[in-house]
């Protein structure tokens, strides 16, 4: 019911305003065209995002400290900390880094935010800006019709820019227009009840215009033309803080449990940090105070004040916040805790993720990992071995006894229960992330699909074999026994070589090797079709055994391969080009054939 | 001199082909220093091994390896060749 009488509400209150009183037009319009700037600023960055900033964070989140800088780096260069924690939620659900680390960044985009307000306070309020805004708009525009990705995302970011700077104009002008018919100074409430006041403020304008930054702006314009209090002031700045984490809130609901933790620390960080700077505000008015003093900041430029206060109380968070990080993360585990997932559930895919192409990339490759890990156990029950037999520590060859076999699988009941469904989830991801990909992205995509539909492929041709398996390694007749032992220990030693390349996945190496063992796959496939002929002439099987061998060889040959194909597809744990790089190095059965001639043979 | 390497660099931000081909072979160079280093390494095995069946199974990973970066190569040729 809120819902639906909010925003009529809201635009009946606006149009009234804009009736009564041109100014309000004016600043109002100013507030607008900052947000499509903000729009079009978080547009431009998006384009950036494909794979660079994934690599980046690879390697800038691995202490805290790190991600406290990249979190502060970031969010200095986008000047948007919602845009930051929205990507850093949708890395969370990808699995792409940890809830440390994200908390990390988090706490690093508060302090990122803060250039915000020197930037505006700065260098907005004394440059007329708004003769910079018209050529980045015109120059942004003409980029954002461009072909290329850079481009396009540069031109977003651009106009972006330009649209900031205008709506930062107006609002200068609005409120410079304002002071003659209004004075708001009139309606400043002083003491601990403004305090309040101003907090809830602040708090709720953020919460509408979503973005903290419109905020702060419009704090320091209205400060600017003497509208507010320099007291007022602050508290808005502190209302605008915690009102920044809605957006983060909201970027949570589609995301997994560590994302919705990580939206909660976010919150928790800004409570605190706000509880501290309201109830310390006096004593830290006086500290923002020697600051400017000693950085020769005049007593009367209440904006630059403001944005020293906002720094101040951003870096006391920090301070006070981090060495409970871990504490935090505790905390946030035991009241939110993990909805307990069948292993036919997705882990990985969410749609927090799914605006952001490499992160969506990578939670497919990690989520058909996990359809292969269930696949697994349904492959090697199909050829009577336990799972936890093939590890890269065990020795595959003591496993491979035939008395010692586990009982038979009902390979048909866990394939629907835990490979049908979720490779169904897989696909209907993959289809939804086909927005906005390059064409490497768009064959990776096609890649983990294909790998996807190499599982369900072999899990069939095991399905097609378990039951002549089955039947032949009990038989009395010793030549067809020999011929299945020897199928079983094949695709054995594949599922195991497998295994050990998996672990090594850094290594562009052993996803290569994984061509020899392709052809050694081959080479075995081709010896067992001669020997069949010999057996038959030999008489050592009947002709409905030889029928049977042949069919299920096939299927054995069919099954190796299509696990091979899957350790290329799914095993690298090397970003996109890497991967791509190793598939392009990947040797065709010629090119493996011509290799292995001898010296003799080559022409 | 500044100048031009200037130019040069904007040239390749504008230009996103010229950009992929230049990425791509710098992650190839990288995947194909692996590859030498371990057909290097199996070198080195060789070497010492007098087991028959493992200095056959080595002398077929240091076969494949070759291949590969022979592949290596030859892409590398053509990549430059297109810039």
């Amino acid at each position: 019911m809120l819902r639906k009488i909010l925003l009529p509400t809201i635009l009946a209150v606006l149009a009234y305003g804009f009736w009564l009183s041109p100014d309000f037009k004016q600043i109002s319009a100013g507030v607008a065209i900052f947000l499509f700037g903000m729009l079009s600023l978080e547009q431009g960055f998006k384009a950036f995002t494909g794979g660079r900033l994934e690599n980046l964070l690879r390697h800038s989140t691995n202490s805290y400290f790190k991600s406290l800088g990249f979190g502060a780096l970031t969010t200095s260069i986008m000047q948007s900390s919602s845009l930051v924690s929205v990507i850093t939620i949708s890395f969370i659900s990808a699995g792409l880094v940890s809830l440390t680390a994200g908390v990390g960044i988090i706490f690093g985009a508060n302090l990122g935010t803060t250039t915000g307000a020197w930037l505006i306070a700065g260098f907005g309020l004394k440059v007329k800006i708004s003769a910079y805004a018209m050529p980045m708009i015109v120059f942004g525009v003409i980029l954002i019709f461009q072909k290329s990705k850079n481009l396009k995302g540069f031109g977003y970011v651009l106009t972006g820019l330009g649209f900031l700077f205008l709506g930062i104009h107006y609002m200068k002008e609005g409120f410079e227009a304002f002071k003659d018919t209004i004075d708001l100074k009139d309606y400043a409430v002083s003491g601990y009840p403004g305090v309040f006041l101003f907090v809830l403020l602040g708090l709720i304008a953020t919460v509408i215009m979503q973005s903290s930054h419109a905020t702060l702006v419009l704090t320091i314009t209205a400060l600017a033309a003497h509208q507010i209090t320099y007291e007022n002031g602050l508290a808005l700045a502190i209302g605008a803080n915690i009102g920044t984490t809605v957006t983060a809130i909201i970027g949570s609901l589609s995301a997994n449990v560590d994302g919705r933790r990580l939206a909660g620390a976010h919150l928790l960080f800004n409570m605190v940090t706000a509880a501290i700077a309201i109830a310390l505000i006096y004593p830290l008015t006086d500290f923002v105070d020697s600051i400017s003093r000693w950085v020769g900041i005049a007593d009367d430029n209440y904006t630059l004040k403001l944005a020293v206060f906002h720094t101040v109380f951003n870096v006391i968070g920090v301070l006070v916040m981090s060495p409970f990080i871990n504490a935090m993360v505790r905390f946030l585990e035991n009241i939110m805790p993990p909805r307990i997932r069948t292993s036919a559930q997705a882990q990985y895919l969410h749609d927090a993720s799914i605006e952001f192409p490499e992160t969506a990339i990578e939670a497919v490759r990690k989520e058909t990992l996990h359809l292969y890990d269930n696949a697994f156990k349904i492959i090697t029950g199909g050829i009577r071995l336990r799972p936890e037999w093939i590890t890269p520590a065990q020795d595959i060859k003591n496993r491979l006894n035939l008395d010692n076999r586990p009982e038979p699988i009902d390979i048909n009941t866990q394939y629907t229960e835990t490979v049908k469904g979720l490779y169904s989830q897989i696909i209907d991801y993959i289809s939804r992330t086909q927005t906005h990909l390059t064409a490497e992205q768009t064959d990776e995509l096609f890649g983990l699909r294909s790998a996807g539909q190499d599982i369900v492929e072999v899990i069939k041709d095991i399905s097609h074999l378990r039951k002549n398996l089955d039947k032949y390694l009990v038989s009395p007749n010793p030549a067809i026994k020999r011929e299945y032992a020897e199928i079983r220990t094949q695709l054995a030693s594949i599922l195991h070589t497998l295994a050990v390349v998996r672990e090594q996945g850094n290594d562009s190496t052993a996803i290569l090797s994984l061509d020899e063992l392709q052809h050694e796959a081959r080479e075995r496939h081709h010896r067992l079709t001669g020997k069949m002929d010999k057996l038959i002439r030999n008489n050592q099987i009947t002709a409905e055994m030889a029928t049977s061998l042949m069919n299920d060889s096939h299927y054995a040959y069919d099954a190796a391969i299509n696990l091979i194909e899957i350790g290329r597809l799914l095993f690298s744990t090397g970003d996109i080009n890497i991967r791509s790089a190793e598939r392009a190095l990947s040797l065709e059965e010629h090119e493996i054939e011509e290799a292995l001639l001898t010296p003799q043979e080559k022409p | 001199m500044k100048l031009k390497k200037l130019i040069s660099n904007t040239e390749e931000f504008l230009n996103s082909d010229k950009r992929k081909r230049k990425e791509k072979k710098k992650y190839l160079k990288q995947v194909l220093k692996e590859l030498r280093q371990y057909e290097e390494a199996l070198c080195i095995r060789l070497e010492t091994e007098t087991d028959p069946e493992t200095i056959e199974k080595l002398n077929r990973k240091k076969a494949l390896a070759h291949q590969q970066r022979k592949k290596g190569v030859s892409l590398l040729k053509e990549l430059k060749k297109e810039t």
